[in-house]
């Protein structure tokens, strides 16, 4: 515990100096450390201050380019659900050359207009390698898995370590996890809640890398759903029932239903409830779900064979087991989004990839498969 | 998006079905790029991202939109294929307009 309100603490000061008047040289090495932990929106502010000072132009101006350069070409997919902002690209060089201008002599501010100029001209761009760093602080953590030993205040150590150096949710789940893997329950729970406030703070200062409003609420309820299933998961272990369900739920609301793991946790919680009709519906709803790992939709059709309805039912387990995955792969496709449905396809101002206006009257009396994609 | 290619093999020589691809990409060069990687088999068009969002109400890719032969809407996908049997479910959707229900 505290562990925990030292993290708040840590929190606390950084909210106390960002709302406190500071020097310029404060705010430049604010927005560095912000930026250092891909916290774009609070480093922008602080940088774009920096650079009204003319001691700090410079510097700042070069910071602000490299960050816009880097939002611009180089984050498509580095972190879950960002992409480049093509938006962004021009603001890039605007700075970069206005660092160059504040100070001609600045080596460092050239190279990087240089660099910027670079992408500007290229046919493609690839993004930015993930930071060995970042990779170093999450192998270390993910490391405690498999180090049942090891004192828990070293994993809570490692998760600060991982959490300091980059502001995404990812460290406090797979810490989260750790600590209900060890019966450390109640920890695990703390730290789930944090990651979710966490997720919901790094997407906010990200936001417009998500491009589309889907794509943000898409990672928003991820992040909700994910602490929300692992709060559930750890009160299931300490037979909390009632609270582990409730959790539970908030997760698959969250997730659609759609998640292999809460499905597969809500089957578990109804089992130890004595709902077989219920588990069998979650451990269905899991394993018609793809891309889980086999191990788990191992022990969810395990779980299964003692649930099947009417165990004399011809074919035996397999083809009921088959039966009724294909019935609830049949319900999804029925229950299709409604908006536009039922109503006339709108006049879209579509053109070819060259940007000619798109000649679409051969579509005209066909069935048509009409698919929106982007390429990031 | 392979699967819509798996798709399309099935109804490529039937001439009342279409495919149409919409990118809503801002970025030219990291489309052609993408489209040189994909070899699509199936025409593709853009749309600005705007008049996706305001006209289609598309907000998140991909979204795919199936057609009735009348011109109508009547199925809408949004977003990545969480469940497993991708080709299966677009010629269910197709299956179903082409009879007319």
């Amino acid at each position: 515990m505290q562990r925990r309100v030292a993290i708040v603490a840590a929190v606390a000061i950084v909210v106390a100096t960002a709302s406190a008047q500071t020097p310029a040289r404060e705010q430049l090495a604010r927005g560095r450390a912000l930026w250092d932990q891909r916290l774009a929106k609070s480093a922008i502010a602080a940088l774009e201050a920096a650079a009204k000072d003319k001691d700090t132009a410079a510097e700042a101006h070069e910071a602000l380019g490299r960050l816009y350069t880097y939002k611009g070409w180089l984050q498509d997919n580095v972190l879950p659900g960002l992409h480049d902002e093509p938006s962004f690209r021009e603001r890039a060089l605007v700075e970069l050359r206005a660092a160059v201008a504040a100070d001609p002599t600045r080596a460092s501010a050239q190279e990087a207009l240089r660099t910027a100029e670079g992408y500007a001209a290229a046919e493609a761009v690839d993004p930015a390698p993930p930071r060995p760093e970042i990779r170093a602080l999450d192998a270390k953590l993910q490391a405690y898995q498999s180090q049942p030993a090891a004192p828990v205040s070293e994993i809570l150590d490692a998760l600060e370590g991982r959490a300091k150096a980059q502001a995404d949710p990812a460290p406090y789940f797979a810490a989260a996890q750790i600590l209900i893997d060890r019966g450390e329950y109640d920890r695990a729970i703390s730290i789930a809640e944090r990651g979710a406030s966490v997720s919901d703070r790094f997407i906010d200062e990200n936001l417009s890398a998500y491009m589309l409003p889907g794509k943000s609420q898409g990672s928003f309820a991820r992040g909700r759903s994910q602490a929300a299933d692992l709060v559930g998961w750890a009160l299931f272990q300490k037979k909390v029932y009632a609270g582990a369900q409730a959790k539970l739920e908030e997760a698959e609301r969250l997730s659609q239903g759609a998640d292999f793991a809460n499905q597969f946790h809500l089957g578990e919680l109804a089992r130890a409830q004595n709902a077989p009709a219920r588990a069998r519906d979650h451990y269905l709803n899991a394993l018609s779900i793809a891309g889980a790992p086999a191990p788990l939709r191992q022990r969810a059709t395990q779980a299964l064979t003692g649930l099947q309805a009417d165990p004399s039912s011809a074919g035996g387990f397999e083809a009921w087991l088959e039966a009724e995955l294909a019935r609830r792969r049949d319900e999804r496709k029925a229950s299709a989004l409604k908006s536009l449905i039922d109503r006339p396809l709108p006049k879209l101002a579509l053109t070819t990839i060259d940007g000619r206006p798109y000649d679409s009257s051969g579509l005209r009396g066909k069935v048509l498969l009409l698919n929106f994609f982007a390429s990031w | 998006m392979p699967h819509l290619k798996t798709s399309y093999a099935k109804y490529q020589s039937d001439p009342r079905v279409a495919f149409l691809l919409v990118s809503i990409d801002e970025d030219s060069k990291r489309l052609q790029r993408y489209l040189n990687e994909m070899k699509f088999p199936f025409p593709v068009a853009r749309l600005s991202s705007e008049q996706a969002q305001q006209v289609m109400g598309i907000d998140n890719t991909p979204s795919t939109f199936y057609v009735g032969s009348d011109g109508i809407v009547r199925y809408m996908v949004v977003g990545g294929e969480s469940h497993g049997d991708s080709p299966a479910r677009v010629g269910w959707y197709i299956d179903q307009l082409k009879t007319g229900k």
